[in-house]
């Protein structure tokens, strides 16, 4: 394996430090994997340390010894403490955290927010300027409740391929926004299968029931929860004007721009209808590459929202 | 040659220890042998050293000495900037910022790494509800501006513009930064996103925020009305069909509806100001949707499905 680069090694090794110094004695394997080290890198950074030292006092600076698999630090001196926060990490925690206070149910006086107050102060920094609005949707709170309480719920939901909204019956794992958008992943009763839903295609939602489900054990990544499914996908050419879609849109993969700025972007195609209102709206900033069947998509949908407007 | 993280180890433990700056002839007598001998390779191995350390967050202070020594320089390190002060978190706190994370940034190295100097763990599985946010470089360079109150310059639609940073908003997943636009005199809004070169901080000026510059209305809560302009609205009429009706009622409000007609569809009034993200909002209903007005706006509309049929 090849060696991690110093500032890496060394990096990690002043965090490690200070919590090895407040445990005293740890076993080796506790402490790996708490960071996330293999045991023999940790080993040998640890016992690199414990050798440095400078004249007079060689040996001394840092006291750590590992015996049958513990770890024992003595009285320390130096790297008591970790470093400070960097920019980044931060802005990592406050983002973050002030984030999740806007979702439903966060508790204003709780410990998140006592914690946030804290790092501000800490950082001494005024952070007024650090702002999350992300409303939600009322419904995301009903679905939340029902994941907590493990029901099974009847929603009214539009789907992307049907005119009329229908009932269907799910049991929600997960509500999750990402890309300003809401999405509840749940169990599909109908198909008995897991499926992913919009929120804001859902009219209406009661409880029916308790859920008979278990959740699985792995859950949609950002971005990334068409990639599993069988769905159709279509690649396109999007011109600057269309950037929207790929900064909107879950894609399998965008080409770097060429000079005019136009990109290559290949995506999932939910139903033909929802590629229609696309290429609608994008207009002369978009052609389709493939399938050829795709083509005519665009010309087809411009042909039907014009006998609309012909007759009013 | 002795492992590099022996010789940083060193360095950062005699400039932490020092009494008085220490000049690098010193410092390299004092680590014995760990440096080379010869003058200019051993300024290029300690320059390294130092952006090394650097690089995980340690700044090494300088000074150049007068006397009998002018010219000389002498380095150290002040503990106070580089020890993460005592932020008193309790537990329970530090599991909630863990829980957070997982939340809205799963698989976040940093902020496992925050964590850890923390004293908490990384990782952890989000509860039922979450947030994913989007990554972006330009982020902590921004907010650390805003709160410094540093000028920044960046690209923007093909444009440099000079902006005192207000504040940092994010809203329905993407992050804005809201601010004093120099270039335009006036305030202005712009995506974190679609910033397309790196942000540069002016730390030599700090910029009075006005009190008035709240964030929260910065942003319209209407889409439609965000844009470059943000005066001169313009109010649209827009009929939708009965089956889409209740979906836009709710998005755009009752409130909105002019009129409800027999068939069970309504004709709603919303302002604009951004054409382009109006026809593109009423195209996404395809024929269930049809702009009345303005009638300008309407042909324009019509041409614009003409060239693509």
């Amino acid at each position: 394996m090849a060696q991690r680069p110093a500032t890496e090694r060394l990096r990690r090794l002043l965090i490690i430090l200070p919590w090895l110094m407040e445990q005293g004695e740890v076993p080796v394997e506790e402490a790996a994997r708490r960071f996330s080290i293999g045991v023999d890198d940790l080993i040998r950074d640890l016992e690199l340390v414990s050798m440095c030292g400078l004249p007079p006092y060689v040996d001394e600076m840092v006291d750590v010894f590992i015996d049958e698999g513990m770890i024992f630090v003595g009285v320390p001196r130096l790297f008591t403490r970790p470093l400070r926060l960097s920019e980044v990490e931060a802005f990592e925690l406050l983002a973050a955290g002030r984030a999740a206070m806007q979702l439903p149910g966060a508790d204003p006086d709780g410990a998140l927010a006592r914690g946030l107050r804290k790092i501000a102060v800490g950082l001494g920094e005024d952070d007024t300027g650090l702002l999350v609005v992300n409303p939600t949707p009322p419904v995301v709170q009903a679905l939340t409740d029902a994941v907590e309480n493990g029901h099974r719920a009847e929603v009214r939901y539009q789907s992307s391929t049907s005119a009329e909204p229908a009932l269907r019956q799910i049991e929600p794992f997960v509500v999750f926004s990402s890309q300003g958008n809401w999405y509840v992943h749940a169990h599909d009763v109908g198909s008995g299968g897991l499926r992913t839903f919009r929120v804001d295609r859902i009219e209406s939602l009661s409880v029916v029931g308790n859920a008979e489900n278990e959740p699985p054990l792995s859950m949609p990544e950002p971005g990334r929860w068409f990639a599993d499914a069988d769905i159709e996908r279509v690649t396109l050419r999007i011109g600057p004007r269309g950037k929207w879609v790929y900064e909107r849109y879950p894609v399998d993969e965008v080409s770097v721009a060429d000079a005019g700025g136009w990109v290559t972007v290949r995506l999932a195609v939910t139903s033909q209808q929802w590629l229609a209102r696309l290429l609608l709206r994008l207009g002369d900033s978009v052609e389709v590459v493939e399938p050829s069947t795709m083509k005519s998509v665009r010309a087809e949908a411009a042909a039907q929202v014009l006998r609309r407007y012909a007759d009013g | 040659m002795a492992d590099r993280v022996e010789r940083l180890t060193n360095l950062l433990a005699l400039l932490l220890e020092t009494r008085r700056p220490l000049t690098l002839h010193e410092i390299a007598s004092e680590l014995g042998g760990q440096y080379p001998d010869a003058g200019q390779a051993r300024r290029a191995a300690f320059e390294r050293d130092k952006a090394s350390l650097r690089e995980i967050g340690i700044d090494i202070s300088s000074e150049t000495f007068g006397g009998d020594r002018a010219g000389e320089m002498g380095y150290w390190i002040d503990r106070s900037g580089f020890e993460l002060p005592n932020l008193d978190l309790t537990d329970d706190e530090v599991r909630a910022l863990q829980l957070a994370l997982a939340a809205t940034r799963p698989d976040s190295a940093i902020g496992e790494e925050a964590l850890w100097k923390l004293g908490g763990v990384g990782g952890g599985v989000g509860g039922p509800i979450r947030m994913h946010l989007p990554e972006l470089p330009a982020l902590p360079v921004l907010r650390s501006a805003v709160a410094n109150r540093h000028p920044v310059s960046f690209t923007y639609a093909g444009a440099t513009r000079h902006v005192d940073p207000w504040g940092l908003l994010l809203r329905d997943g993407f992050w804005y930064v809201i601010g004093f636009d120099h270039d335009r005199s006036d305030r202005r809004t712009f995506r974190v996103d679609r910033c397309e070169s790196e942000i540069s901080i002016d730390a030599s000026v700090e910029f009075e925020r006005p009190d008035e510059a709240s964030l929260e209305g910065a942003l319209p809560a209407n889409p439609l009305l965000l844009g470059d302009e943000v005066e001169g609205a313009q109010t649209a009429l827009i009929h939708i069909a009965s089956r889409r009706a209740w979906l836009v009622e709710r998005e755009v409000g009752t409130d909105r509806v002019q009129d409800r007609r027999y068939d069970g569809s309504i004709v709603i009034s919303i302002p604009f100001t951004n054409e382009d993200a109006l026809r593109s909002w009423v195209l996404g209903f395809l024929d269930d949707a049809e702009l009345l007005e303005p009638r300008e706006v309407r042909e324009r509309l019509v041409n614009w499905l003409e060239s693509v049929s």
